[in-house]
């Protein structure tokens, strides 16, 4: 390792912020442009972070982006690392991490899958937790609301399928 | 002790073929569907299917209060449903930095650990079963029936509890639930010894465990494989360790590990677990405060501040990380439920590859996954 991780998100991201470990369970929260995403994710590999998670929320409502985050950790003593990467679903992609973080393939089909984000040079970007043949995607929040097809007068719609 | 893995030469020869394992397989937990391709008997290619018991938990979490979500939070996972019960009370409790009593404190670790060794025995009775051996599993189900009676006197539930409260628990416990739950630690140990002697040296399940499934450290890393799935390929990630919470730090507890990342060296992980989750009991019930169960002083409503949030709690199968995104009102704007089975499942295709159909069973069995867990 050439650079130490530190100094490569800094020069990568464009904004760093330390946080409160004790109050919001993680350490620093960068934000990225796609084009860096990569050579970030191989950073953080070589140091020995595992990738924890990737999801993604829906801010359209208001940046028009939807924002995915990546949580990066370390095992052998705990430095959670946020990343956000805001994403236009309609015109722009976010490039695959599966060839780094193999566990990434099922994380981003979940998003692909809820959100609608597609990922570039993804080796099957498919619908993972939704019927194959779903046309919607349920985490979207125009999606609508558990409860409203209940609300349109339909009992039977209401009790819990757990 | 090494157990070298079985190195097969892989087959060329014959035609590929398609077979389908689940939904509906009897040694499948819970619809997981399997598409094999076959040279062979020899596994070439490996692709599960998921998704067929998704209820949308996070979709639920974004339409209603956050107390409102908390029976959901037990229904992730139906085989240690209190740590998730109790995981997700605790995440709630770090955002609004709710402090919680010392009783309850205690009573939540006895609760969590005695749901982790119920999990743990429903895996061995269950994993053995799979393999053949039935006896086992009449034992194993004995002995958690138990500790479902125990966990049904305070909690009013067998499977899907309702038990922790943001800040604490919702009953207090009496001395009979603490002196069931050590009388049973008790008994356990003695049954642990004969388990030893029935299952542990038995060359049967020996021979079909040794050297089978084996998950490098390397791919653990990969996939972010946790648990005792991780543990059996020699890394000490505990989150009860890594990342302390609930009071955990203030007991005595070791992580158990193994080298060789197979499937018996995950069986051993998971019963030296049992081992460490009896002290954990233990302790807990010898220096149990009197006191309170709830705190004095609560809010009157749950809102989720403004920001990002993530809390990690170590369930019986691996890190659950719970990450919610608050805008202020009762409802969570965004709720993330990473849960571990996911991604122990996502790393079975590259440990697949390769191996023995028969094995199969043997394999997905050893990394105990929880279906509904992965589809939440």
């Amino acid at each position: 390792m050439s650079v130490d991780l530190p100094t490569r998100i800094d020069e990568l991201s464009t904004a760093s912020e330390e946080c409160a470990y004790e109050k919001v369970g993680f350490h620093q929260r960068h934000t990225i442009d796609a084009s860096v995403l990569i050579d970030l994710a191989r950073a953080f590999f070589e140091a020995g972070y595992v990738l924890e998670m990737i999801t993604c929320q829906d801010l359209r409502a208001e940046t028009q982006k939807m924002l995915l985050v990546y949580s990066f950790n370390r095992l052998e003593s705990v430095d959670r690392q946020l990343l956000h990467l805001a994403i236009d679903p309609d015109t722009e992609q976010a490039p695959t991490l599966s060839m780094i973080y193999s566990g990434a393939n099922w994380f981003e089909r979940e998003v692909y899958d809820m959100y609608g984000v597609r990922f570039s040079d993804h080796p099957e970007l498919e619908r993972i937790l939704l019927p194959e043949d779903a046309d919607f995607f349920a985490l979207r929040k125009d999606f609508g609301r558990m409860d409203e097809a209940s609300a349109g007068g339909d009992e039977a719609e209401e009790g819990d399928d757990d | 002790m090494t157990n070298p893995p079985r190195e097969l030469s892989p087959s060329t020869e014959g035609e590929l073929y398609t077979l389908n394992m689940g939904p509906q397989h009897p040694s499948m937990h819970g619809v997981l569907r399997l598409v094999l391709q076959l040279r062979g008997e020899q596994i070439v290619n490996a692709k599960p299917v998921i998704g067929y018991s998704h209820r949308a938990h996070e979709k639920m979490a974004e339409n209603r209060s956050a107390l409102q979500f908390l029976p959901n939070s037990s229904r992730i996972d139906y085989l240690s449903g209190m740590i998730y019960n109790l995981g997700y009370c605790q995440a709630v409790e770090k955002i609004l930095q709710i402090e919680v009593p010392d009783r309850a404190v205690h009573i939540r670790i006895i609760a969590a650990e005695l749901n982790r060794i119920s999990s743990h025995l429903l895996w061995f009775g269950t994993f053995l079963l799979d393999l053949g051996g039935i006896t086992p599993f009449l034992y194993s189900f004995d002995d958690r029936e138990q500790i479902l009676d125990i966990l049904d006197s305070v909690t009013g539930s067998r499977l899907t509890y309702c038990y922790g409260r943001f800040g604490g628990v919702t009953r207090d416990v009496d001395d009979e639930f603490l002196e069931r739950s050590t009388a049973f630690i008790k008994l356990l140990r003695t049954r642990l010894l004969m388990y030893k002697r029935l299952v542990t040296d038995n060359v049967i399940l020996r021979e079909r465990c040794i050297g089978v499934g084996v998950i490098s450290k390397d791919t653990a890393f990969r996939f972010d494989v946790t648990g005792p799935s991780l543990r059996a390929s020699g890394v000490a990630y505990d989150v009860r360790k890594a990342e302390p919470y609930g009071g955990y730090d203030r007991f005595d507890f070791e992580v158990p590990t193994e080298e060789d990342g197979d499937t018996m060296s995950r069986f051993h992980v998971r019963i030296r677990e049992i081992e460490q989750s009896c002290r954990l009991i233990e302790q807990a019930i010898a220096s149990m405060p009197e006191g309170d169960i709830l705190p004095k002083k609560m809010p009157k409503r749950f809102q989720i501040p403004k920001g990002e949030f993530y809390f990690a709690c170590e369930s019986a199968r691996g890190h659950f990380g719970i990450y919610m995104v608050g805008d202020g009102s009762d409802i969570p704007f965004k709720m993330k439920l990473r849960t571990p089975s996911f991604s122990n499942l996502s790393a079975m295709p590259e440990t697949l590859r390769g191996t023995m159909l028969a094995d199969t069973i043997a394999i997905v069995g050893g990394i105990d996954i929880v279906m509904p867990e992965i589809d939440r």
